[in-house]
């Protein structure tokens, strides 16, 4: 029963995770290795507010939302934008976010040793199951987990169907230049997508220490998987990433599970191989992933 | 006083030919083929793991070590190697043979590594193939840190001192042999450069339907390189963990292995060998003189090793803000026209 609620809730976070990233991929064309940073921060602002103010964590959600959102923008503004508007390569925007990978990562780390050092808090490795609250027997973080989740999927499905922002927002992705010359704002739409996907990665991390062990490159060693969910679930369709990180989570853990009961307890440690044997399996069989699949299907 | 500094130079030496040689791997792929390989790791990784099991083993037959430790390679791996160092200081002729044959296998690895890792995105290319090379990257770590037999689990396992034979001057060999290989895979790149390879491979980096149109398989050259560039960090890896005698799954990351060897790329400028050279230098400097003085900078509420990635992050991003073909910028050519944002 562990292992199924440990599967359910990595998978609504890794679809968290994946859907941001697939969404900054789909509206700036740049796949953000500094991601995975996004989340730690999102890990870190919970651990801080819970262990200095002892706020209850979920009611951190909306800080770890906001925070993570304005460092996402702070991130586009700086780091992308001026380089981004210079015509660089999609290569080059990678390089870019490596670069601020390696500064969020020394940042991170310096903040959890001042944390540790200046205020004591056990912050180089850390796990909040202990504020957990139960319903109907199960964790909250279960519950809470799914209804980011949901209510993630169906506001930003909300905001892009319904609203002219996201009607914009939906223009400049597929067709940018026409965007551009109806008057869309390519700016400051793209400003707006990065400030989505870096909220919606700061739910999944603040939510990450209510189940699982986080230390300072928690969101780094996640990175290989998240790209994986997002190479796996496809780029065309926002539902992708959600559907392929239920999938990679359940496998990983459930999955893994299932498989050391038949073949023995060895096969444990491997479960992050899994991951990586979809991404190859993707990539050579269905190189536009699951949304690209019901794309030639319907 | 003086003999620190002559350790310090030794060591930095050292560390230098092996990131120069890892760092021209990658301006190889990159720089001549616009491939973008973010899992330089994993070649590394595969060159340093053969030179933790094999060495060792042929260590044993070489030196007739009593079998009975072989039971447990990893439990006993100290007893043996100090036995078969014993042997190996008397015996230079053999740790010569050791290492060559370990270069030649760890070789053979890194080839398989690179056409391993690149065959399923290959043919896609661009940042998807940088994506799916990062994400591969992993799984030699991954496999290393669990599986105890390969090279000892996460604490990893030692390695036979192929440089014992030279006793006190080991270090200084050790450090000249790593910028020998630096200097061998120079010369490579600088024989590429000027042959029609050279051409062909940047024709392939600026204009791959233009290549393909004049009869060039893209996807086989790109798959060559790949394997090429796996071969040269193979051998990084493998000279990096008989340099240090060691091998630990957990000491072979992403940041130090690939990264790292980015941003040195990148600063110096990916278009120029020489560029690469200072780019090395100047980060490997760097990061030595953190490391050493660090002890300095006790005072700090954090370990002062984390200023070394934040320096490396933000040198990194001016580059690419405004300078970003690197210190020194390609060599123009009637066939090349060197692009600021073509990477």
């Amino acid at each position: 029963m562990a292992s199924l609620i440990d599967a359910l809730t990595y998978s609504a976070l890794l679809g968290l995770m994946g859907f941001g990233l697939t969404l900054i991929r789909r509206t700036t064309g740049v796949w953000n290795v500094a991601h995975g940073e996004v989340v730690t921060v999102g890990s870190y602002v919970t651990l801080t507010l819970t262990a200095s103010l002892a706020w209850n964590p979920y009611l951190t959600l909306p800080m770890a939302f906001l925070v993570c959102a304005a460092l996402s923008g702070l991130v586009f503004l700086i780091g992308i934008e001026p380089i981004r508007a210079r015509g660089a390569s999609a290569i080059l925007l990678l390089v870019v976010t490596i670069a601020i990978s390696l500064v969020l990562t020394a940042a991170i780390n310096i903040y959890s040793d001042y944390l540790q050092n200046v205020f004591h808090i056990s912050a180089k490795s850390f796990l909040l199951t202990r504020l957990d609250f139960y319903l109907w027997g199960q964790p909250g973080i279960l519950w809470v987990s799914w209804a980011a989740l949901a209510i993630a999927t169906g506001s930003y499905y909300i905001f892009l169907q319904y609203t002219r922002t996201g009607l914009a927002l939906r223009a400049m992705v597929d067709q940018p230049v026409l965007a551009t010359v109806m008057g869309a704002n390519a700016r400051s739409l793209s400003l707006l997508s990065w400030c989505l996907a870096g909220g919606a990665t700061g739910l999944a991390g603040c939510l990450l220490p209510l189940r699982f062990q986080c230390n300072p490159s928690i969101g780094t060693t996640m990175i290989a998987t998240m790209f994986a969910v997002s190479i796996f679930g496809g780029t065309d369709k926002m539902y992708g990433p959600l559907l392929a990180g239920i999938v990679l989570g359940f496998a990983q853990i459930y999955g893994i599970d299932l498989l050391s009961s038949w073949i023995g307890p060895q096969v444990i440690p491997y479960k992050d191989l899994i991951p990586m044997i979809v991404l190859v399996l993707t990539l050579q069989f269905l190189p536009q992933g699951l949304s690209g699949f019901s794309r030639q299907r319907g | 006083m003086g003999e620190q500094w002559l350790l310090f130079l030794v060591d930095l030496l050292a560390i230098f030919g092996i990131y120069l040689t890892l760092n021209l791997s990658l301006r190889l792929q990159l720089g001549y083929t616009g491939i973008a390989n973010f899992g330089l790791v994993l070649s590394f990784t595969g060159g340093a793991y053969v030179a933790g099991w094999l060495p060792v083993r042929m260590g044993m037959r070489l030196f007739h070590v009593d079998s009975s430790l072989a039971k447990d390679m990893i439990w006993n791996n100290v007893i043996i190697n100090s036995q078969i160092n014993q042997s190996l200081q008397q015996n230079p002729s053999m740790a010569m043979s050791i290492l060559i044959v370990t270069l030649l296998v760890a070789a053979a690895i890194g080839a398989l590594l690179g056409f391993l890792s690149g065959y399923p995105a290959v043919r896609l290319g661009g940042d998807y193939l940088a994506i799916s090379l990062l994400a591969l990257g992993e799984v030699l770590a991954i496999i290393g840190g669990n599986y105890e037999p390969l090279v000892g689990g996460p604490l990893g396992v030692q390695v036979p001192d192929v440089w014992a034979w030279s006793l006190d001057h080991r270090f200084a060999v050790a450090s000249l042999a790593n910028c020998v290989m630096a200097l061998g895979v120079w010369a490579y790149l600088s024989a590429i450069e000027r042959s029609p390879m050279g051409r062909v491979l940047r024709a392939v980096r600026d204009n791959p339907d233009a290549a393909a149109s004049l009869g060039k398989d893209v996807t086989k050259i790109r798959l060559n390189v790949l394997i090429a560039g796996g071969t040269i960090c193979s051998l990084a890896g493998a000279m990096y963990a008989f340099y240090t005698s060691g091998v630990a799954p957990s000491a072979l990351g992403r940041f130090d292995w690939t990264f790292l060897p980015w941003v040195m790329v990148v600063f110096g400028g990916s278009g120029s060998n020489l560029g690469v050279l200072l780019g090395t230098f100047a980060f490997i400097t760097l990061q030595k003189l953190i490391v050493s003085y660090k002890y300095a900078l006790s005072f700090l509420p954090f370990d002062p090793v984390w200023l070394q990635y934040l320096l490396m992050g933000l040198v990194l991003l001016l580059i690419l803000n405004f300078r970003p073909y690197g210190l020194i910028r390609e060599k123009a050519s009637y066939a090349t026209k060197p692009n600021n944002m073509s990477m």
